[in-house]
């Protein structure tokens, strides 16, 4: 049987369609991270609900202290857009590290956050910028920040009903940092990332690619309350994040090199954010 | 389903499970064996296509999403197009089977950059793999199609 395609064009079309095919109905944002999985035989869709000609997904606005992202915003526009480089360009350099060109021409936010790839870039940055995503459905909408969206490998909190309509960022940082540790091609996914940001609320680094979600210990980074940040304090930082953390191994690299691996990249990655 | 697109400036339309790739599409109904299916995930490049200006992986594009979209493969080039020729004169290709989409991503990177540095060579490039390796050789190609200049 041919699958069913729907290309809904507006907000209410899109929840109606995913209230009424529930589990049935897969959304299709750019498709990079579905098409692997239909062709290797893991998803066979009965409907697919594109998310490519909805109005308003493809936005981006700046909203008082904050930045809205449509769930539609592809990787390549988050990499280039002046709006982004200028308010928060953590974004764009983490998005301008995701993959190859055609990758993302494609991606989108909506999709990466979604999917909730262990070895994914953008979720360790999101939760590090204290990112939330607005879930919606036909009988409601909530906010939920992204540490809590993704709950293991390939798992979030997205009930069936529900869409992932935007990505609210606070723009209250005053350094942000982003670092991709590859050990394959330049294109490859991170064997270790970190993000580290130094916003109002204090610090917050998460560390992505080594566990089922990003790590993220706010008792280890609220040991910079006070104090300047300095090689001593990241080193101390870096040591606590690497003892906390129980690596997973793959081809990438085993558990125990990625430990040494978490030291020394959360160390460089608040030294970049003092210096 | 019937699917409607241009395919190198012609109006087509097949009909077809939306779920297929495209890749398999313009292979088979549409005859364009100038994309290449090759690792299936998005990683190698050889089955490049242009999507409303933007290149893509053919392998990883339902079908179904190509509705009413602009599409372009190597074949919409002309023969004496300056990236062929640099091609050529630069002796960039050994079994070919990269060429084709080589040729197009190398076009849409000079027309958005008509002169690219290595690094920016390399950065438009990364992605698209070439198993015999003749990577040294492609970046000069560049280089050759860049003073060239791009056709009117
Ligand atoms: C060759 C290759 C290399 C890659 N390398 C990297 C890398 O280095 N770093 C990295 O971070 N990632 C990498 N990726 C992963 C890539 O980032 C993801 O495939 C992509 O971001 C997914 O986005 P998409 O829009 O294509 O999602 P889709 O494939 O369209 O969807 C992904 C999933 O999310 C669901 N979904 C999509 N949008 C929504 C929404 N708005 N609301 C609710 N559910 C939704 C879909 O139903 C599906 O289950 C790579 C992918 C490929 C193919
Ligand atoms: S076959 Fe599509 S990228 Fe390899
Ligand atoms: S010329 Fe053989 S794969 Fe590139």
């Amino acid at each position: 049987m041919s699958t069913a395609w729907h290309s809904p064009t507006t907000r209410e079309e899109v929840l109606r369609l995913r209230a009424e095919l529930g589990e049935d109905g897969t959304l299709v944002a750019g498709g990079t991270f579905l098409g692997v999985l239909m062709n290797n035989g893991i998803l066979a869709p009965e409907a697919m609900i594109s998310l490519a000609h909805v109005e308003g997904f493809e936005r981006i606005a700046r909203d008082g202290a904050e930045l809205r992202i449509g769930a539609m915003v592809t990787h390549r526009r988050l990499e280039f857009d002046a709006d982004i480089r200028a308010l928060c360009p953590m974004i764009a350099d983490t998005f301008a590290v995701v993959a190859n060109p055609r990758v993302r021409n494609w991606a989108t936010i909506g999709g990466v956050l979604a999917d909730a790839d262990y070895a994914s870039d953008p979720p360790a940055a999101m939760i590090a910028l204290d990112a939330r995503v607005v879930l919606e459905s036909a009988s409601g909408r909530r906010e939920v920040s992204v540490e809590d969206l993704i709950e293991d490998v390939y798992q979030t909190v997205i009930e069936e009903d529900e869409v992932l309509t935007e990505v609210i960022v606070p723009l209250d940082q005053s350094a942000a940092r982003y670092r991709k540790f590859r050990t394959r091609s330049h294109e490859d996914r991170p064997c270790v990332s970190v993000a580290a940001v130094q916003a109002s609320g204090g610090l917050r680094v998460a560390v992505g690619a080594v566990a089922g979600k990003p790590q993220i210990f706010h008792d280890i980074c609220a040991l910079a309350k006070g104090r300047a940040m300095d090689s001593g304090l990241a080193r101390e930082i870096g040591t606590a994040y690497a003892e906390r953390i129980d690596p997973i191994t793959d081809a990438r690299g085993s558990s125990a090199y990625r430990k040494r691996v978490i030291a020394v990249e959360v160390r460089r990655a608040l030294e970049d954010l003092a210096a | 389903m019937k699917i409607a697109f241009e395919l190198n400036g012609t109006p087509v339309e097949v009909e077809t499970d939306p779920a297929n790739m495209a890749l398999s599409v313009l292979r088979g109904e549409c005859g364009i064996t100038s994309v290449r299916g090759t690792c299936g995930i998005g990683l190698c490049g050889t089955c490049t296509m242009i999507v409303d200006g933007k290149t893509t992986a053919s392998c990883l594009m339902p079908v179904g999403a190509l509705a009413g979209r602009r599409v372009e493969t190597v074949d919409v080039l002309n023969e004496d197009d300056p990236v062929i020729d640099a091609f050529i004169e630069a002796n960039a290709v050994q079994c070919g089977f990269c060429i084709p989409a080589m040729v197009l991503t190398v076009r849409k990177l000079l027309e958005d950059n008509p002169k690219p540095t290595d690094d920016e060579i390399d950065m438009a490039l990364a992605g698209n793999i070439c198993r015999c390796g003749c990577y040294a050789k492609i970046r000069d190609a560049v280089h050759l199609a860049a003073a060239k200049g791009n056709p009117a």
